[in-house]
């Protein structure tokens, strides 16, 4: 197996701890560690591939992604001073391989499509873009916490990355440059909505905010 | 004509800047609010007026351009959002009389409602798909705070919702984006040209059909989400109903319709692929149907008049995929003349819902009543607002919806049209049943402010104006803008 194949199926493994670690400081630890795996496929097709484009996207995503997001996030955790999550829906032990199996599923069953157009035709890789994508889809709907929400906003952002890289690594510098920016403001905004709403229900359980309903 | 397009974009942007910075005299604030709409207005106005006859501009290197279809949503911002702006002036000043807001919120409030402004302008300007896609995300993060502008469970959760479950689908959105450059470009074999909607449209033909379907599905879940449509359109009525009068008419009188012109360029693409044009009608008419059926059954139930409204922005916006599932040129002009006709009576039910609940202190329409004794002007008002939305005739809201009506009748489409009609049918009946217990009775609740001084009412009594305009007669210069933006979306 090449490097780039180990190195995807790694990030794949990070999601899925990012996903399932009950402690949040390590769960954001994780996540800088799924950043910097990506750094290392960008360098690794960098050099594989000859793709000059992805190393500069690759020191763009060691500021943003494996300094700067999770510095936020740290901050935030500081701030709030908790710990550990609230029990997810379908509890702590199903929800992460609800989220696993229907992530590879739906990667296997679609990368194919990728395939006909993709830039870099390499299964694997493409399989864990998506299913890294997945599983921040399914991160947002099976956890109730404020903060694993916002774990897997930035994990289905590393997915859409990755997808960037592989299908379409030559597209516009400004497009790399507008999500990006997009994404830092969002984690930006989604944490300081989180310090207010620990405020105010005096936990991250976002199930607990129902006075909105009907 | 490039120069007029960075000023729209501009005038928005430093407006939020210098209102964000210039300190919190109040009064200073509001004239800058104030002139900088007009400018706004008047600079988006003379674009339009350039495209009316079908002509396309562009600028930075194409991946900015405005053609007839961008105009046909650009004038929603300029017109109905100048009005919601000058009514946002009276109406941010009641809640700072009232102590729910600082003068510091109010300036955070008009310098955020600028860069919404910008934002969406952005969204309705760009060629660039990418760009589009970052300006739409971008509105999101630009007006969440305005929702949350007053501080408390309600508005945090609200917010917390809107920008989590907007992100969810815009994803989604930003997936279609990647994966259709990245199906453009193994044709068009140029990075730059393979973003642009104008190259991709040009070369729709030869993209792989399948990635296409996939595409569309990516963007309609997406951009739907922002847009309103069922089921991904639970953060709508929290939003619409908790964030300040003023913010819920920006959202859904104009920005449901930014992201809806994104899910069009989309369906352009893709129905005038080899994919054809029943792929995307298809799953527009689904969705649509879906969608009405929902609101229906949330809008009988809804007692708090702003959620109620919401749950018609999720009506609305169903209808004008309706429009957009039945197609054609009679079809995509309904759709398109909807978001229009919507636009202006959404903007006048969500500001006269502010009236409404600065006269009774209560979003709760259990309580109300007797309005048409209290406030008259605001009575007739939300009486006009009202009939629009549910379509009676000689209001702007019918027209659209009888076009659409004809368009599925003349296409064949006869199981759609009735669900259509019925769904119609059920949220008319439960309107009105809300309608009476606010306009006529006893009030139920201690009433001691009545009629809202003329100077809040004027933005109000143009937007009912024009309702009533668009519903008796047919304007020569909005029907050929609105004839060449269908052109563009169904021809190839």
């Amino acid at each position: 197996m090449d490097l780039l194949s180990i190195l995807s199926i790694a990030m794949i493994l990070a999601a899925l701890a990012v996903f399932g670690l009950r402690n949040y400081k390590l769960a954001v630890l994780t996540y800088g560690v799924q950043a910097s795996i990506l750094v290392l496929i960008f360098f690794t097709l960098a050099s594989t591939h000859h793709i000059v484009e992805l190393r500069s996207w690759a020191f763009i995503a060691i500021l943003t992604k494996v300094i700067f997001v999770p510095f936020i996030l740290l901050r935030l955790l500081k701030k709030v001073n908790i710990k550990s999550e609230v029990e997810p829906i379908a509890g702590f032990f199903v929800s992460p391989i609800i989220a696993i199996g229907f992530s590879l599923a739906t990667a296997m069953s679609i990368y194919p499509i990728y395939l006909k157009f993709s830039l870099v035709q390499e299964h694997i890789p493409l399989i864990a873009a998506i299913t890294v994508f997945m599983m921040g889809i399914f991160g947002f709907i099976l956890r109730k916490s404020a903060i694993k929400q916002i774990l897997a906003y930035c994990t289905f952002e590393n997915g859409i990355h990755l997808t960037l890289a592989l299908t379409a690594y030559n597209s516009p510098g400004i497009v790399d440059i507008g999500i990006l920016t997009d994404a830092i403001f969002a984690v930006i905004i989604m944490s300081i909505l989180a310090t207010r709403f620990y405020k105010y229900f005096g936990s991250m359980d976002v199930s607990k905010a129902s006075s909105l309903k009907g | 004509m490039e120069n007029l397009i960075i000023l729209v974009l501009a005038i928005p942007l430093i407006s939020s800047l210098v209102i964000w910075f210039i300190g919190v005299n109040t009064k200073a604030v509001n004239t800058i609010h104030i002139l900088a709409s007009i400018a706004y207005s008047s600079a988006a106005l003379a674009l339009i007026y350039n495209v009316v006859g079908g002509e396309r501009y562009f600028a930075f290197d194409e991946n900015l351009f405005i053609d007839s279809l961008g105009g046909v949503f650009l004038s929603l911002i300029a017109v109905t959002g100048l009005l919601i702006n000058i009514y946002s002036v009276k109406y941010m000043e009641w809640e700072v009389k009232g102590g729910h807001l600082t003068d510091r919120d109010l300036r955070v409030f008009y310098a955020l409602s600028h860069l919404f402004i910008f934002t969406m302008t952005l969204s309705v300007l760009a060629n660039n798909m990418a760009v589009m896609w970052a300006a739409v995300e971008a509105t999101t993060l630009s007006s969440v705070f305005m929702v949350a502008v007053q501080k408390g469970k309600r508005s945090t959760e609200s917010g917390w919702k809107y920008i989590v479950i907007c992100s969810i689908g815009l994803a989604f959105a930003l997936y279609a984006t990647i994966l259709l450059y990245g199906a453009g470009f193994s044709v068009i074999k140029d990075g730059h040209d393979a973003m642009l909607w104008t190259h991709l449209k040009e070369n729709a033909k030869l993209i792989n059909p399948d990635a296409l379907k996939l595409i569309f599905v990516f963007a309609l879940v997406g951009f739907g989400t922002k847009a309103g449509l069922a089921p991904t359109h639970t953060w709508l009525p929290d939003v619409h109903s908790e964030g300040p009068s003023p913010a819920s008419a920006m959202l859904s009188a104009v920005l449901l319709k930014c992201a809806m012109l994104a899910i069009v360029r989309y369906y352009s693409i893709v129905g005038n692929s080899t994919v054809g044009f029943e792929f995307v009608q298809n799953l527009m008419v689904i969705v649509s149907l879906i969608t009405i059926f929902i609101a229906a059954l949330f809008i009988i139930k809804q007692h708090d008049i702003k959620r109620m409204f919401a749950y018609h922005s999720v009506e609305h916006i169903g209808i004008i995929a309706f429009g957009f599932g039945i197609g054609g040129p009679l079809g995509v002009f309904a759709g398109l003349f909807h978001s229009l006709t919507h636009s202006i009576t959404k903007a006048l039910a969500f500001c006269v819902s502010g009236n409404i609940i600065k006269i009774y202190g209560t979003r709760d329409m259990t309580k109300m009543g007797g309005l048409v004794k209290i406030a008259p002007v605001t009575a007739v008002l939300f009486g006009i607002a009202i009939c629009s939305l549910v379509g009676i005739p000689l209001f702007a809201i019918f027209v659209s919806e009888f076009m659409a009506v004809k368009a599925a009748i003349f296409g064949g489409d006869y199981t759609a049209v009735v669900l259509f009609i019925i769904g119609l049918a059920i949220i008319f009946v439960g309107v009105f049943s809300h309608f009476n217990e606010v306009m006529f009775g006893e009030a139920k609740s201690k009433v001691d402010k009545a009629e809202i001084e003329l100077s809040a009412n004027i933005p109000l009594i143009i937007l009912a104006a024009m309702i009533i305009v668009l519903g008796i007669f047919s304007i020569d210069s909005i029907t050929t803008l609105f004839g060449n933006a269908s052109k563009i979306v169904l021809s190839s």
